[in-house]
């Protein structure tokens, strides 16, 4: 089996790479034409193929062989439309290569942010619902694109029947990568904690993987959606000591109940940001929900239809996190 | 009257929002070459049709004025093919890649009884219009000098200079810099007229994809001189005009909200610069407030291109001047054209 992974040398997916190379795949890597893979401990059997998916016209070469796309690459930093372009328009090409192959396996990274949270109540899962057309253009950038992208590739799946595999990570950490917008406001060293006893939805770069590179393997996967946590996550409270104790910056955290939190923002939103297009994540309430409501996250369809459980408990990822790099391994 | 817009790119959204504001405008449809780009537009300012091929738009919909906020060498082919499809066009700059393009354009816009327009939005942002106010009440005396100078990191690897994917204005002569000279130009315009010389000296002063990262010109135009610039390397990121007259000074950051003036005054000349800064403190303090107040609500440093909009669309609809006639667009192209890089890099 052949796998092509795009966002290759991104944070998820490096780990990807090596969790599919592990399970017996083939790996063609895309990245970045200007991308630099020095730091980057992949075997000689990773063929690297280099494209952009905004600009390149090699697209279709990319498929020669392969028989299952795991479909990484977004933009996830610059503006709203600096990320569409990149995550949306780069979508539309690279699917508009995949239909001149014959792969017709895909499985997509998306995220939990396409979920509707505000119509959510106490647990959020696969039956939870996701944006409206009517209402997701009120959210920022990162969501408006990755729902735009599922939106794109649902279009591809259904006119061309590919089996498809979407996969929604919640906060993916890691070396690295331990702050989590989940953890609320950072003031200098010190952290606004708002719901201080909310469950955190994350998932270990490397559980995370794991779970990719077993969608890829087992049919059961195919056709479904999948929420993709560690477990019931750990309580904000908590993971921002851990953050401070294990990055080494000492603080403080202030708690602040979510109940205030939310009305603050939305009195401030009435009153003054309504028009705005500049404001901070936190003063937006529908971008706050999105990042802090207190709902339960649940993983129960990842662990009943692919019998999956996280390889690495919370203990252990705060150590591969925090703790000294193991000999031989690059990065998370 | 119905506008349509080819290009749902960053700056088309500031073209949308200011469009679904203006009374008597029905914001008939949008084109892009991406699918998902067109629609997702189409749905987020309830525009009733989107297109991926502009010819069929200009086909089915017969827009009496079409936006293009493509990039900028696409402009031409576009441009043309709006007029001759009997619209109005408003178009971003630069409007084209060459003069002769530009030329072309005019002369098909009055051959076919239709207006081509540029987008020139900070010469009617409130700064501008605020000196020119004063210019025409006498207070100001005749302008002798004008300075406009952009200072902008466009190095940022999601901008100009991506590795990855090659910004289309990097094909422009001068690169990415070239991309704002019509801004120059165009205040230079206002102030000073259409030029007569210009003198430039262009520099790459950091290695870059960027071909020049550093620009400086001198002009001499009809009523006055000009000294513009930009400049990839000084921070933090300003649009800085000054203007000279006879009888006050104006310095403005076009992209605040800050606008001072000075002027001699009655009292002994040791204590002017006293009374002169405790005055000016007091306006940029103000300015503060205003330039964060204005982060919040509505359009920002694209204040300029709202009014634009706004005013030429009621020219169009009662037959008045337009605010950027085809005069204007000649003159400041011109200008625009003597300040492109003619060697090879200094």
């Amino acid at each position: 089996m052949k796998a092509l992974v795009t966002g290759a040398n991104g944070f998820l997916g490096r780990r990807v790479v090596e969790a599919l190379l592990a399970r017996g795949f083939e790996v063609r890597a895309m990245v970045r034409p200007a991308a630099t893979l020095e730091e980057i401990d992949w075997p000689a059997s990773v063929e690297i193929f280099r494209a952009d998916l905004r600009a390149s016209h090699e697209l279709q070469r990319a498929f020669d062989g392969v028989d299952v796309l795991l479909h990484l690459a977004a933009v996830v930093s610059g503006g709203e439309d600096a990320q569409f372009a990149g995550t949306v328009v780069g979508t539309e090409r690279l699917l508009d290569a995949m239909t001149t192959s014959t792969c017709r396996r895909l499985v997509l990274c998306s995220t939990l942010s396409v979920y509707d949270y505000s119509s959510t109540r106490r647990t959020l899962d696969e039956d939870s619902p996701v944006h409206q057309a009517s209402d997701v253009y009120a959210r920022d950038g990162y969501t408006i694109s990755k729902w735009w992208q599922e939106r794109v590739t649902r279009c591809f799946v259904e006119k061309y029947s590919w089996d498809l595999t979407i996969l929604r990570p919640g906060f993916i950490w890691g070396r690295d990568h331990g702050y989590l917008a989940a953890m609320g406001q950072r003031l200098g060293r010190h952290h606004l904690v708002v719901g201080p006893l909310t469950r955190i939805p994350m998932t270990h770069v490397e559980n995370c993987a794991d779970v990719f590179a077993l969608a890829a393997t087992d049919p059961r996967a195919r056709g479904q959606i999948l929420n993709v946590i560690d477990g019931p996550g750990e309580r904000i409270w908590s993971y921002v000591s851990d953050y401070m104790r294990g990055s080494c910056q000492p603080g403080w955290r202030v708690p602040v109940p979510y109940c205030l939190a939310i009305l603050a923002a939305r009195l401030a939103f009435a009153t003054v940001f309504r028009c705005a297009t500049k404001v901070p994540s936190i003063l937006v309430p529908r971008r706050l929900e999105s990042r802090l409501k207190p709902l339960r996250f649940e993983n129960r369809r990842l662990r009943e239809i692919l019998d999956w459980t996280p390889r690495l408990n919370y203990q252990e990822c705060l150590v591969r996190t925090y703790g000294p790099p193991a000999p031989g391994v690059a990065g998370g | 009257m119905k506008a349509a817009l080819i290009g749902a790119g960053q700056i088309a959204r500031q073209h949308l929002s200011c469009l679904k504001s203006l009374p008597g405008v029905e914001l008939a449809a949008i084109c892009d070459v991406s699918p998902a780009t067109a629609e997702a537009a189409a749905e987020r300012y309830n525009i009733r049709a989107w297109f991926t091929d502009y010819r069929v738009m200009l086909e089915e919909i017969h827009p009496d004025v079409v936006h293009i906020t493509t990039p900028p060498t696409s402009h031409f082919r576009l441009a043309m093919d709006s007029l001759d499809a009997g619209a109005n066009v408003i178009v971003e700059k630069p409007a084209t890649s060459t003069f002769d393009e530009l030329e072309t354009l005019v002369r098909r816009a009055r051959e076919a009884g239709r207006h081509l327009v540029e987008d020139y939005n900070y010469v009617f942002n409130d700064a501008p219009k605020q000196i020119l106010q004063r210019i025409s009440s006498g207070q100001f005396g005749p302008v002798t000098h004008v300075e406009v100078l952009i200072c902008l990191n466009i190095f940022g690897p999601s901008g100009f200079a991506d590795p990855n994917s090659p910004h289309p204005a990097l094909t422009l002569a001068g690169g990415a810099i070239a991309d704002f000279l019509p801004h120059l130009a165009s205040l230079a315009h206002l102030f000073v007229g259409p030029h007569r010389t210009a003198q430039t000296v262009w520099i790459q002063r950091k290695p870059s994809l960027l071909p020049f990262d550093e620009f400086r010109a001198v002009i001499d135009a009809e009523r006055g001189t000009a000294a513009l610039g930009f400049s990839s390397n000084s921070q933090p990121d300003a649009f800085w005009l000054r203007v000279y007259g006879e009888r006050m000074q104006a310095t403005a950051n076009l992209f605040e909200t800050r606008l001072t003036f000075d002027r001699p005054r009655k009292v002994p000349k040791p204590l002017r610069p006293f009374f002169s800064s405790l005055e000016e403190g007091k306006t940029i303090r103000r300015a503060a407030l205003t330039t964060l107040l204005r982060k919040f609500k509505g359009p920002g440093a694209y204040e300029g291109l709202w009014k634009l909009l706004a005013c030429t669309y009621r020219a169009l609809a009662d037959g008045s001047a337009l605010p950027v006639s085809a005069r204007d667009v000649l003159e400041v192209n011109r200008m625009v054209e003597a300040l492109k890089p003619k060697g090879p890099r200094l």
